[in-house]
């Protein structure tokens, strides 16, 4: 019984340690001043290893999510007699909810792993010590380029999901199943709010980018330096930043629209 | 050596997850040098080059590189003095998504502003020094072992240093492979006028090329020297490892309970 609280709290001090850690972590590579000439290059590399290198699956995703969308949207609504109000039914969900969420979820799968796995690898094979040793911060040089492209690259990812998964939703329910392509635009139109509900889908975004891409490039960099180490990394990047993403999209739909 | 030593350890005690590995060392290291810091496998050799390096912090004591307290340094000075120190990892450490030329121009695009064709030149002579200038448009994933420490050596040494360190840099190389990077060494100090620390357990190819040796077993120095001290050194642990005897103060056996117990004997039912 006393090892099993012994072994509680050894548990409780891991997790607080490891969250020192990565918060110092987070300041060392935040702390340093930007250098345009050297940084710009290394950030626009990583922004098309994690952003562009993400569009293939983001755009399937979103295609398949909207068309999905379309086809129940029509099935429920049009119990209803109310199918006009498709357009509107599946770009809300889009914008507000599923655009910033399942692009946090792929982003954190296809990006988020390859950058935990890269930094741990590099640490295993000690580039991180040897750049060290040549006066070159490893947080600065390799750390911070991908954590800002995390960053710059989720919001516009989330951006391109929505707007193809409304494409897709119009398929579907326009071109298919035959609702007035009128209403479809002019309900969607009418209710979609740019503030309220694109704005507040982009903050989301912004957050969900900057956790996925925090966790992933922490957890690559606090890795242990063995295959089973960085296994296990990349495992944790991918378990934390989803759990992260849906335990933050809560707490910010609760802020964002709970008007209780 | 004292007043010519470029590395001076004095009490360094460093402790890593509960286990102390070095217990009041002192060494001193003498400029323009080669230095071998030899001992059995886990004791520490890498780590001491750490600590020489600052990556790793000792718990007390002094480890003074060129008359700077490295402990003591704060972030952008540590970084400034290993602008003079080139280190030549295990694995060879080269990045992995850049080219052989790439890898050697890395320290000289980050900390100068020379233009490009400057940069071309001292690359090629670099890789020249060490025989791969043709080599240099290959990946690093195209290199034998050997290669990749030469090109490890080139980059450690782009920046001209005054120190440079090699960790293990025998370790898993072929005869050939083996004799090159001791020419290499040889040369390099002697060309340079380098500081140079050797890490190895290879003890003939070490102590051919080495002015100064040291051994290091159970956290503190056990004999130091040159390699002629060494050889003919009184200590009983100091020649079992020079001469890789498998049995003597370091026991053959790791230490176990009485084999009688073990084997299901002595009166025990």
């Amino acid at each position: 019984m006393l090892d099993r609280i012994a072994s509680l709290g050894r548990l409780g001090l891991d997790i607080v340690a490891s969250l020192g850690r990565s918060g110092r972590f987070l300041a060392g590579v935040l702390s340093g001043v930007p250098r345009p000439v050297t940084g710009f290059p290394l950030l626009v590399r990583q922004i098309y290893a994690v952003g562009v290198l993400s569009l293939a699956i983001v755009v399937v995703s979103g295609l398949f999510i909207g068309m999905v969308l379309g086809l129940q949207g029509y099935t429920i609504l049009s119990d209803y007699g109310s199918e006009s109000a498709i357009g509107q039914m599946i770009a809300l969900t889009l914008v507000r909810e599923l655009g910033p969420v399942v692009t946090a979820l792929l982003f954190a799968g296809r990006a988020g792993s390859a950058l935990t796995a890269e930094i741990g690898l590099m640490k295993a094979t000690e580039q991180l010590s040897s750049m060290e040793m040549m006066g070159v911060d490893p947080l600065r040089r390799v750390v911070a380029p991908r954590l800002w492209a995390g960053f710059i690259a989720m919001p516009v990812l989330a951006v391109i999901f929505s707007v193809v998964g409304i494409w897709g939703g119009m398929l579907v329910g326009v071109e298919w199943l035959g609702v007035f392509e009128g209403s479809f635009w002019g309900n969607m139109q009418s209710s979609v709010d740019f503030l309220d509900d694109v704005m507040n889908g982009v903050i989301k975004s912004v957050v969900f980018g900057f956790v996925c891409a925090w966790i992933a490039v922490f957890q690559g960099y606090d890795c242990v330096p063995t295959s089973a180490g960085i296994s296990s990394a990349t495992t944790k990047t991918v378990v934390y930043s989803s759990l992260a993403v849906l335990g933050l999209d809560f707490v910010l739909t609760a802020v964002m629209f709970g008007d209780f | 050596m004292g007043s010519t030593a470029y590395i001076s350890l004095k009490d360094v005690v460093f402790s890593r997850s509960g286990r102390r590995i070095f217990d009041g060392i002192t060494l001193d290291i003498p400029r323009g040098k080669i230095t071998a810091i030899m001992g059995p496998s886990g004791t520490g050799k890498t780590t001491l080059l750490r600590l020489i390096g600052g990556q790793l912090r000792p718990d007390s004591g002094s480890v003074q590189v060129d008359g700077h307290e490295v402990p003591r340094l704060k972030r952008k000075a540590l970084y400034t003095l290993r602008e003079k120190m080139g280190m030549l990892f295990q694995s060879g450490a080269l990045f992995t998504d850049l080219s052989v030329f790439e890898n050697v121009a890395f320290p000289l695009r980050v900390h100068t502003k020379l233009p490009e064709d400057m940069i071309h030149d001292i690359v090629l002579m670099k890789l020249e020094a060490v025989g791969l200038r043709g080599a240099r448009h290959l990946m690093p994933s195209e290199l034998s072992g050997g290669m990749t420490r030469r090109v490890a050596l080139a980059r450690s040494i782009a920046l001209d240093p005054e120190l440079i360190m090699y960790d293990e840099p025998f370790a898993g190389q072929d005869p050939i492979a083996m004799g090159v990077l001791v020419k290499l060494i040889r040369d390099l100090n002697s060309s340079m006028g380098l500081t140079s620390v050797l890490v190895s357990h290879d003890v003939p190819e070490s102590l051919s090329i080495c002015h100064y040796a040291c051994i290091i077993a159970d956290g503190k120095v056990i004999g130091a020297g040159t390699p002629e001290e060494l050889k003919a050194h009184p200590s009983d642990q100091v020649q079992q490892f020079l001469q890789g005897q498998p049995d003597g103060p370091v026991p053959f056996h790791y230490p176990a309970k009485d084999a009688g117990q073990d084997y299901g004997l002595g009166g025990h039912t």
